[in-house]
């Protein structure tokens, strides 16, 4: 990324290649809809390539997922200005898919937490992120994101185990 | 350990998070108690669900979106680029700094320059003004009243490298005049410097013939016969009639008048 923000624009092309399906698999998880992600991500990498001299150094998957949060969420408002992201949480998941019942009970479990909590959750176990990074891209600390990490889990347990009207 | 305890440190245990020795006694304790090791399960079967989450693959258009404003990005930037190289050496600025750096400098050669001569003459003027402030404090100070200031004013005239007429009558004054017998010592050293001056020569020649302190008559002599001045032999062949002149006085007067021939 330094070659990018230093005006080598073809580096651009390969960090495209290393980082746009990390991206769109966590625009999906956050809103399933695959157009509504494809033209994100676009956006994203649009974003990252015009606004590359802000680029400041530190790892490139950090920066550019804090682009994503901000696209994510700008696209949020747009669709839905009356709607605040509380209420977002019982969007119901389309089970067209051929999902296995766990993956379905989960994915229903993620879709009961508030969107904070669901995007947190994601970053941490299906973005593959680790503590430290979240807490760079959130703007928090290791310990902090780590102690909320966890609480999410636990609180993901009780729903998925007790709740049988699942 | 408790049981609850055990629990919050679960998900360390999974994420690998902690020291062997916990991992240990978490280990040993989950192989009696069946409510943790449910717990365990659970929390593994939670987290691994994320693994079964299908990664989807976004469709080609991404890419082809992306690419195609890349090529935009770049052309762009491009002709910011080329702008930017047309103008390789600023020939036109760099005249710009050229010309205002020499006129700075001439400014300050021409400043420093004229303020050379306006402070050569400024400390002239400076200098003269000091010495003539210097002799009209010394002539007040020959007025005074205590002998002492008296003294330092004459002293002080010698300070002074060309004296006016006017310091030299002033002296010649004390000389004759001053009721002081050490004020008169001291203007007959200050004026003795003077050798050449005509008007110290006649003072000197007076002071011979009104002078009636010996120590000051030898000074006075002993000037006179410095300066080889034969109009003094007159006084001083006086001074050997009169009676009352002091016998070292006379034998000084002899002295001198063998000298003169």
């Amino acid at each position: 990324m330094q070659e990018v923000s230093g005006g080598n624009l073809d580096a651009m092309a390969i960090l495209f290649e290393r980082y746009h399906k990390w991206i769109y698999n966590f625009l999906y998880q956050m809103e399933p809809d695959e157009a509504v992600c494809e033209d994100l991500t676009q956006n994203v990498f649009y974003k990252a390539m015009r606004y590359r001299t802000s680029y400041k150094g530190g790892k490139f998957s950090s920066w550019i997922f804090k682009i994503t949060r901000n696209v994510f969420s700008d696209h949020i408002k747009k669709k839905k200005p009356n709607v605040t992201l509380e209420n977002l949480v019982l969007v119901e998941d389309e089970s067209k898919e051929d999902l296995s019942n766990e993956v379905r009970r989960l994915r229903i479990v993620l879709n009961m937490l508030p969107v904070g909590d669901k995007e947190l959750i994601i970053m941490s176990r299906f973005q593959g992120m680790k503590y430290h990074q979240i807490a760079d891209v959130i703007g928090s600390n290791e310990i902090a994101v780590k102690t909320r990490v966890h609480r999410i889990i636990k609180k993901m347990k009780t729903i998925y185990f007790e709740k049988n009207t699942l | 350990m408790k049981c609850s305890e055990i629990e919050n440190k679960l998900i360390a245990y999974i994420e690998d998070d902690l020291t062997i020795e916990e991992a240990q006694y978490i280990e040993k304790h989950i192989d009696h108690c069946e409510d943790c090791k449910q717990e365990l399960v659970f929390l593994k079967q939670i987290l691994g669900g994320f693994e079964a989450i299908e990664r989807k693959q976004p469709s080609d258009k991404v890419r082809e979106g992306f690419l195609a404003s890349l090529e935009e990005e770049k052309l762009v930037s491009s002709k910011v680029v080329t702008i930017q190289n047309e103008n390789t050496f600023p020939w036109k600025t760099a005249f710009q700094i050229a010309a205002s750096v020499l006129l700075l400098i001439g400014g300050y050669a021409l400043g420093s320059f004229r303020e050379s001569v306006k402070s050569t003459s400024q400390i002239a003027v400076l200098q003269e003004e000091t010495s003539e402030l210097k002799q009209n404090v010394m002539l007040a100070m020959l007025d005074n009243k205590s002998a002492s200031k008296r003294i330092q004013a004459v002293n002080f005239s010698e300070e002074i490298v060309m004296p006016e007429t006017k310091v030299l009558s002033a002296l010649i004054d004390r000389l004759h005049y001053d009721g002081n017998i050490n004020v008169r010592i001291a203007a007959a050293e200050a004026l003795s410097k003077y050798s050449e001056n005509m008007h110290v020569k006649d003072a000197f020649i007076k002071s011979l013939t009104i002078e009636k302190n010996p120590n000051i008559q030898i000074a006075v002599i002993q000037f006179l016969v410095k300066v080889q001045d034969k109009r003094a032999l007159v006084p001083m062949q006086e001074l050997l009639d009169q009676t009352e002149t002091p016998n070292y006085v006379k034998e000084q007067v002899n002295k001198g008048i063998q000298k003169f021939i």
